[in-house]
């Protein structure tokens, strides 16, 4: 015939896989008796493998939203998988600022409490004369050293 | 979920196939035999609570693994089969001793011996179940999943892993063959 020696179309193609198919499944009726008997145990074996219902159901209801997270590929457990360090890493950078905030108004807050339960006004810190009284005048380091020398 | 009713009656539906089917690939009733049993029990175990639709797939593809499982352990037996004939080889000093000789060829009349029928049509079978094991691996799994299995392109797709074109491919560079070489015979279907 002058099809099977030019390329087959897709038409041909499936009528003779299909004929071929018809062929063969009258082929396993002619499977010996010793061979089906041997298939007929191979089933039971896997049947009397198969697990039990009970457990299925128990299973299932135990494990019920994970399957439907899990559902997919993959499942959801991928994702969450490397979603969760980001998370937490920043919830942790969020709680570090935090805490370095608390701590920098709580340094503020002691040197104002030290401003002001001090004898010098908070005013007397702003006035440039008292600063220059402070380095020049007498309670200044250089004074003190010299006036501890003479005394000694 | 498929019930144990449904289970049964999809694996009685299907053990002769794959029983077939494994002995075009293995070409060894008791291997074909071993391959399908682990199959079904693997469909049982692992598989089983699936929905009754999904099983043929799942199932001609597990299968198709346990087949090319069993085609790895004979590459790797036969590799030590070679090797040790020849350490063998290397102690008989003189002895002319081919490690070749040693593994059996597969031998394709043992495959059509259960039939023995006399009939046309019985021999119209043995002819093309000879020259379907005789297809290249891809190309007869692609034509019986696609034809005998009735899967369609997509879904052979999927169990093959493989692209729907190479379905396509695969089936009809098979068709091709299988129809030249039927025709050589005198058989056109």
């Amino acid at each position: 015939m002058k099809h099977f020696e030019d390329q087959l179309t897709q038409t041909q193609v499936d009528q003779f896989g299909k004929a071929s198919a018809a062929l063969l499944r009258q082929g396993t009726q002619s499977i010996p008796k010793d061979i089906k008997d041997r298939l007929y145990a191979a089933r039971m074996k896997a049947l009397s493998l198969r697990k039990p219902e009970k457990i299925r159901i128990q299973k299932q209801v135990l494990a019920g939203s994970a399957r439907n997270w899990t559902s997919g590929s993959n499942g959801v457990w991928d994702t969450v998988g490397w979603i969760a360090p980001l998370v937490v890493l920043v919830f942790g950078l969020i709680g570090i600022a935090q805490w370095q905030d608390d701590s920098r108004i709580n340094d503020i807050a002691e040197v104002d409490a030290a401003l002001l339960s001090d004898d010098v006004p908070p005013d007397a810190y702003a006035d440039s004369g008292f600063m220059a009284f402070l380095k020049n005048g007498p309670l200044s380091d250089s004074d003190s050293t010299s006036d501890l020398s003479h005394s000694k | 979920m498929a019930s144990a009713q449904e289970l049964s009656d999809f694996l009685s539906s299907v053990e002769q196939r794959a029983f077939k089917q494994a002995v075009y690939a293995v070409r060894d009733d008791d291997a074909a035999m071993d391959i399908v049993q682990d199959a079904m029990i693997k469909l049982a175990e692992k598989y089983g609570d699936r929905p009754a639709g999904e099983l043929p797939l799942v199932f001609t593809r597990i299968l198709q693994n346990r087949i090319h499982d069993w085609f790895r352990r004979q590459k790797v037996r036969n590799t030590w089969v070679t090797l040790f004939s020849n350490m063998g080889k290397k102690t008989d000093d003189g002895d002319d001793f081919d490690p070749l000789e040693s593994l059996s060829a597969p031998d394709d009349s043992e495959i059509h011996q259960d039939g023995a029928h006399k009939l046309e049509k019985s021999q119209l079978l043995q002819a093309l179940e000879s020259e379907i094991s005789k297809l290249p691996v891809r190309q007869r799994e692609a034509f019986l999943m696609r034809y005998w299995d009735e899967l369609s392109i997509t879904e052979t797709a999927k169990a093959m892993s493989c692209s729907e074109g190479s379905v396509k491919t695969h089936c009809s560079r098979a068709t091709q063959t299988l129809a030249k070489a039927l025709k050589l015979k005198g058989i056109t279907l």
